[in-house]
């Protein structure tokens, strides 16, 4: 069992552990005196299952979880699919089962699983001579699941596998024209998403980002009172259950999309300082496992991780700010929320794993 | 191909650090921008929207009568508002709450509007005095409007509800028209006295409204409070009504419309003042309930909103004699003992004025003629006179003016002149001699307020004192808790001509003991017990042919019945007048109803005092004051 142990990267554990603590604590003084008051219990639950799943990858061997990946893919699309039937439909929007009392959304899990198909298909090709066809299909296994996403829709989750495409120029032979390519694909893509797939209330979304003061009671309402939450903080806080805008409730959708705002309000800059310097840790971890992976695919694979924690981190802390418009993505460990909790413990369980083989080779 | 070996892998992954940690960085300036540079404009708005500083209204002092007996009380009641810096801003909002809570959506619109610019202060009231349905419904409506809240502020509860309507009056919310005639005065939402007693003695009863500082939540529920100003209770007052005077007033009017007026000869207190049809004042709380528009605003044949005992000018009939007999006494053109002879009728410049009694009641001194109220006799006087010699008389003792009693909108008693004439009439200006023989018996362009005709019987009375009307009767003293006399407005001493005075004061003796009022079976038992004194009249409404077309005339056609007079005979306290309607002649209908008042204040008053208006009634959240009378 200590061997076990052992595989846990420490320096990985320590940043893990501390955001862990960070999150519990935000989620105990948005959740009093809510009818949620008991949501850090749960969420420390989920995040204790989560550490288990983690220990369980981190002392299997990376190539053995590679070889599940393209059955994984399969049974996440069909999983997508199965959602958009048989799912249970919650605020205008079928992303979820109901597995045993419990909300389980398949489409956070899925992320991962394409992230590591892709790295397994691209990292079985010699990276010098990996050619376009290879890459097109590369491309079409990211968008496809998304498409499946967006029917849902969600568009925050569709657009948190873009980042999966980061793998792309750490190939040899990759062309300024492919990144022109690929720039002109998300342009038009962009483009053509805006006409013909995004739902009005998605279009109003950027639209108040573009203008949050012109609709203060609605979308717009609940930036403007993260903004306050936030700004009113000041450089150390207004003390542990103590932010005003959390307390009385002004403060929307506290312990998930918002979550990140309570911990600003009551622990001002500085406690925002500690945050983001532990995220940023923890990713510069994921690329150090990135360039002491043994293989290619692992190597993809935890650049592929890096990129997608660094959106969440991105969009989430920025939206939060009113800096990016408001899509909902959950921000790693601080928002509540048992399929995502599981799917970065996940994630982190294939990076610990890479981490430990690097060692003992 | 082992990855490490790979140096545009290493050279990438290392771009992608740099990038990483930009990317905090980039964060971390946006948060620094937040929370540091424009810290002190979000902690001023979430201020702002967590710390409201609200109204705490302040309870209207109470309104007792002169023995303590509660008129006016107050309650807590509900009300569902909105705070004025939650006021909605759409059109579509508005209209759904106005919707939501059956209101017009352009008026509730108007009222919006009207309170957003008016700024800080009281709330705006959507239903108010909430029930439990009503509280049901605010919990429904507050679901879909979260800026809604429910507060709690005192109301007016008038406990004898018709019993002294006029007097009273009632409170309301500051309209309008008296914002913009008094701009610094009112304020939106204010609550103020509208009619009666309420508005005239506004400025006393109104308290002082508090203020609390308190932190609210998302909802606008008040979760803690920093720190208030109490509300400052108004004063409570005492009026000069007996309450069971006022009760018999009301009891003995009945479905008749009419007035009573009793005044308290020592210094002119109003003992009683009723006006029928009376209204409740409880009604009038809500704004405009339908109600309230079907009894008295619809219904208005009967003008219940009007004062009659100050408001309605009668011709005072027969009761003006008194007058007459009092002016031609000074003018010398008579004495007590000159007799006249009544034929049932006499020519004046060319025109038969006819007597009451049509075969006419023989040779009359003045006491007789009072006593049988003959018309010709006071023909006579009067055509022995100016109309400027009655005039001048009335001006002597004062009763040309307004009683200045302390209610809004008295009008003031109308005695004629040759000057008057001129002013209301220019194209007429001329003062016929046939129009003072008219005004000889209270008719033709005589007019007077009940209150003005109670006034000049005190003042016959008293043997000559004008005493002004009032109602204020005291208040409780802050300090002392114990009742504080109000000051007696002045009274103007007059004196009669002894020789003048007993002979009118034997003529309305005797008008009760054998004359006009004697017959009347229960004012001569009352007078039997009571020696009292009085004048009965009766007003022309309209010309009639004969009895038996008046009879067959309309109710609203018919003679006014009058009765005015003082009690008791000797050392009077009291001085009385019964207006009633319609009814036929005085002696028949308005003098009963004097009885009973004489009998209550003479006879019952003492022995057996009727109850308080409505018994001892018990209000819960009746605040803790309980005023013992001196």
């Amino acid at each position: 069992m200590r061997e076990r142990f052992r595989a846990l990267d420490p320096r990985l554990l320590w940043v893990l552990l501390a955001l862990i603590a960070l999150g519990t604590l935000t989620l105990y003084s948005a959740g009093r005196n809510t009818p949620q008051a008991g949501i850090w219990l749960k969420q420390t639950l989920w995040n204790l299952l989560g550490s288990i799943l983690m220990l369980m990858l981190a002392t299997t061997d990376p190539r053995r979880i590679f070889r599940y990946s393209f059955a994984s893919y399969l049974l996440g699309l069909v999983a997508l699919a199965a959602v958009l039937v048989v799912g249970k439909k919650i605020g205008g929007a079928t992303r979820w089962f109901i597995i045993a009392g419990q909300t389980f959304q398949p489409s956070e899990l899925m992320k991962w699983v394409t992230l590591l198909y892709v790295s397994h298909r691209l990292g079985s090709r010699n990276a010098d001579t990996v050619g376009r066809l290879e890459l097109f299909g590369a491309v079409g296994l990211v968008v496809f699941p998304m498409l499946l996403i967006q029917r849902q829709p969600d568009l925050g989750m569709a657009l948190s596998f873009l980042p999966i495409l980061l793998i792309i120029p750490l190939m040899k032979g990759l062309r300024t024209s492919w990144v022109v390519a690929l720039l002109l694909f998300i342009g038009v893509g962009g483009f053509g998403a805006w006409k013909f797939v995004l739902k009005p209330y998605q279009k109003q979304r950027v639209m108040i980002f573009l203008d949050p003061s012109a609709d203060l009671q609605g979308k717009g309402y609940q930036v403007n009172q993260s903004r306050i939450a936030i700004g009113s903080g000041g450089l150390i806080g207004k003390g542990f259950t103590s932010g005003s805008q959390t307390q009385l409730n002004f403060l929307p959708v506290k312990t998930t999309d918002f979550a990140f705002s309570v911990w600003a309000e009551e622990r001002g800059f500085l406690g925002v300082l500690l945050a983001l310097g532990l995220f940023g840790l923890l990713l510069s971890r994921i690329l150090d496992a990135a360039r002491a992976a043994h293989t290619n695919a692992e190597a993809y694979f935890c650049a592929g991780a890096a990129g997608i924690f660094a959106l969440h981190l991105l969009v989430n802390v920025g939206m939060v700010a009113g800096a990016l418009p408001n899509k909902g993505m959950v921000l790693p460990f601080f928002s509540a929320g048992g399929s995502s909790t599981l799917s970065f413990f996940l994630a982190l369980g294939v990076i610990m794993g890479i981490l430990h083989r690097s060692r003992v080779k | 191909m082992d990855p490490r070996n790979r140096p545009l892998l290493r050279r990438r992954l290392g771009a992608f650090k740099v990038m990483t940690w930009s990317l905090v960085a980039l964060l971390v300036i946006i948060y620094a921008w937040l929370q540091l540079v424009r810290h002190s404009e979000f902690k001023q708005l979430a201020m702002q929207q967590a710390v409201k500083v609200r109204p705490i209204p302040a309870p209207r002092g109470l309104v007792l009568d002169r023995n303590g007996n509660r008129l006016v009380d107050n309650r807590r009641a509900l009300h569902l508002v909105v705070q004025r810096e939650d006021l909605p801003t759409k059109p579509e909002v508005v209209t759904a709450l106005a919707e939501a809570l059956e209101l017009d959506p352009p008026a509730l619109a108007r009222k919006i509007q009207s309170y957003r610019l008016a700024g800080k202060g009281r709330p705006l009231v959507l239903k108010e005095n909430l029930d439990e349905a009503g509280i049901a419904l605010a919990e429904r409506v507050r679901a879909r409007f979260p800026f809604l809240s429910v507060e709690v502020a005192p109301r007016r509860v008038y406990l004898g509800d018709e019993l002294a309507g006029h007097v009273l009056g009632y409170v309301g919310e500051v309209d309008e028209l008296m914002m913009k005639a008094k701009p610094d005065l009112y304020r939106l939402g204010e609550t103020i006295g509208k009619e009666g007693f309420e508005a005239s003695g506004n400025d006393k009863l109104k308290g002082t409204d508090g203020q609390k500082r308190i932190l609210v939540d998302q909802l606008g529920t008040e979760v803690a409070n920093f720190g208030q100003n109490d509300a400052i209770t108004g004063r409570s007052l005492f009026l000069t009504l007996d309450a069971g005077l006022q009760k018999v007033a009301q009891d003995a009017m009945g479905e008749e419309a009419g007035a009573v007026v009793v005044l308290d000869l020592r210094d002119g207190g109003v003992l009683a003042m009723y006006s029928s049809p009376s209204y409740d004042p409880n009604l009038f709380l809500n704004r405009l309930s339908q109600d309230m528009v079907d009894r008295y605003l619809a219904n208005n044949v009967t003008r219940p909103m009007v004062n009659r005992a100050i408001q309605g000018i009668y011709a005072p009939g027969s009761t003006f004699k008194l007058l007459v007999a009092l002016a031609a006494l000074e003018k010398g053109v008579v004495t007590p003992q000159t007799v006249i002879y009544c034929a049932g009728k006499k020519n004046f410049y060319g025109r038969d004025f006819r007597c009451d009694k049509p075969t006419g009641h023989g040779g009359l001194s003045m006491v007789q003629a009072i006593a049988q109220s003959c018309d010709v006799y006071f023909y006579e006087l009067a055509s022995r006179m100016d109309i400027d010699d009655i005039y001048a008389t009335a001006e002597k003792y004062g009763l040309t003016e307004r009683t200045g009693i302390d209610l809004p909108q008295e009008k003031r008693t109308r005695i004629p002149s040759r000057a008057w004439k001129r002013k209301t009439y220019p194209k007429d200006p001329k003062w016929y001699g046939g129009e003072t023989i008219s005004v000889g018996i209270g008719q033709g362009a005589v007019g007077v307020t009940p209150l003005g005709l109670a006034r000049f019987y005190a003042l016959l009375a008293t043997r000559g004192k004008l005493i002004t009307p009032h109602l204020f009767y005291g208040f409780r003293s802050d300090q002392t808790n114990s009742v504080e006399p109000a000051p007696v407005p002045s009274t103007k001493d007059t004196p009669l001509d002894p020789n003048a005075w007993s002979v009118l004061d034997e003529g309305l003796h005797e008008v009760v003991q054998s004359g006009t009022a004697s017959t009347n079976p229960f004012v001569r038992e009352i007078a039997k017990q009571t020696p009292f004194s009085g004048k009965t009249g009766t007003a022309q409404v309209a010309t009639f042919v004969d009895k038996a077309h008046y009879a067959r005339q309309a109710k609203k056609l018919k003679d006014h019945a009058l009765f005015a007079g003082y009690a008791p005979r000797e050392h009077p306290q009291i001085a009385f007048v019964v207006v009633v309607e319609n009814a036929g002649f005085g002696s028949t209908s308005a003098a009963p109803v004097a009885a009973k008042l004489v009998k209550y204040w003479c006879l019952d008053r003492l022995s057996n005092p009727l109850p308080p208006p409505r018994g001892k009634m018990v209000d819960p959240f009746a605040p803790q004051q309980t005023e013992a009378p001196e």
